[in-house]
């Protein structure tokens, strides 16, 4: 049988995962503003989890919620995106230091 | 191995290996691509924990809108690849060495003896008259009204925000209008105008 | 409960293996012999002048949005469609409430232009 563990187990490794991805990629804003993504596909992960053994149908509910606020974010991080790379020409995360003293 | 066994370790290894190929590939678009099978071995999870309704919705939202969206954006930018990957190699190990500290702290957090079978006992599955979409929407509009409503003030932010941003004006392109086009009388474009002969001199 | 699932489990077979079974099979039995002419980009009789990636227009990431937005909308409507008769008027009337804020940010794109195509 599958237990909670398990999937909290998998969940963890999808966290740590998108950990890996934003100290790897930080120059490509694209690529990090996918492992936000898969974060928050972790954190899902863990409330549908508890939701499905605690018998508590509120897991599911937040889930609906976070899927709505991570695309409103992702909308408008990518237009934020759009607009810079219209601007600068570049999306290196490097690059972007307009405000350093 | 049961069944559910099966289809829990194909779904988590695909879920991970994929995962691993969102921030491992050089080229975005295949990161995009990698992206959507990992939503959709999550959807298949999502099935068997009984979130029907979820895993069809992550399906409709993510795969079909928001990974579309990303990648307009990466085949809207001509970006540098290889500028982009710099310091992949010098920062690999740490990475790596961060990812396994974190995910062996968690396991041991959530490991088996706290959340295991003993611990917490697998549910009943539900009936074939067991609607998870009904259960989701008897609690989503009445107890949880007030963030229900808040998700609409969110995704109207997303809407203004979005337009704000992007929308851009070219004041000196020329178009055609076809309605003034159509409905132009003669009397609009030819003048008649009525002269006496002249004589040449 | 999950048994009800057997014919999806059926069609993904099938799918994945109707898949690989093309691309194994021209990938066993097609003949290659690639040289670097072949391998080079096509484009009638002159070299290419461009990366084969074509840029998109920004105007398409707009529509693009909206789409997401509206998207979300619908399945917000999905659940409440199906308990309707449960939640009675407090339901109906906090989806009047949801979608006229949604009216809002649709009048705002209209007025806006976004949705036109100059």
């Amino acid at each position: 049988m599958i237990s909670l563990s398990h999937y909290l187990v998998l969940g963890a490794i999808l966290f740590s995962l998108s950990v890996a991805g934003i100290f790897l990629n930080r120059k490509n804003m694209i690529v990090l503003l996918m492992s936000i993504e898969l974060m928050l596909l972790s954190v899902n992960m863990n409330f549908i989890a508890f939701s499905h053994f605690l018998g508590d149908t509120a897991g599911q509910v937040f889930v609906f919620f976070i899927l709505t606020v991570a695309a409103a974010e992702a909308a408008i991080g990518l237009a934020i995106l759009v607009v810079l790379f219209r601007n600068r020409r570049t999306i290196n995360v490097g690059d972007l230091d307009a405000l350093k003293g | 191995m049961t069944a559910e066994q099966f289809f829990f370790y194909a779904f988590a290894a695909m879920t991970v290996a994929s995962a691993a190929m969102v921030i491992t590939v050089r080229n975005p678009v295949y990161a995009v691509l990698s992206l959507v099978l990992t939503f959709v071995a999550s959807a298949g999870l999502w099935l068997l924990l009984e979130a029907e309704f979820l895993a069809i919705a992550l399906v409709l939202v993510y795969v079909g809108a928001v990974m579309v969206l990303f990648l307009f954006v990466v085949m809207m930018l001509d970006i540098n690849l290889a500028r982009l990957k710099e310091g992949f190699i010098r920062y690999l190990p740490l990475g790596v060495a961060v990812a396994v500290a974190m995910a062996l702290m968690m396991a041991l957090v959530v490991g088996p003896e706290h959340f295991g079978l003993e611990r917490v006992p697998a549910p009943e599955r539900h009936g074939p008259e067991y609607s998870n979409t009904e259960a989701l929407g008897r609690v989503l509009y009445t107890v949880y009204v007030y963030p229900f409503e808040i998700a609409s003030v969110i995704l109207t932010v997303a809407i203004v925000a979005a337009i704000a941003l992007t929308l851009r004006r070219r004041p000196h392109t020329k178009y055609q209008n076809p309605d003034e086009q159509i409905a132009v009388r003669r009397e609009d474009r030819v003048r008649l105008v009525s002269m006496k002969p002249e004589r040449r001199e | 409960m999950l048994e009800h699932y057997l014919p999806v489990v059926i069609f993904l077979v099938v799918g994945l293996g109707v898949g690989v079974v093309m691309i194994s099979l021209g990938f066993v039995m097609g003949r290659r012999r690639p040289d670097a002419e072949k391998l080079s980009p096509y484009e009638c009789g002159f070299e290419a002048f461009e990366d084969s990636r074509m840029k998109f227009d920004v105007r398409y990431y707009l529509v693009a949005i909206l789409f997401i937005i509206f998207d979300l909308e619908i399945a917000f409507l999905f659940p409440w469609a199906v308990v309707l008769e449960d939640i009675g008027l407090f339901g109906f009337l906090a989806m009047v409430l949801f979608l006229g804020i949604l009216v809002i940010g649709f009048i705002y794109e209209w007025k806006k232009g976004a949705l036109e195509w100059e």
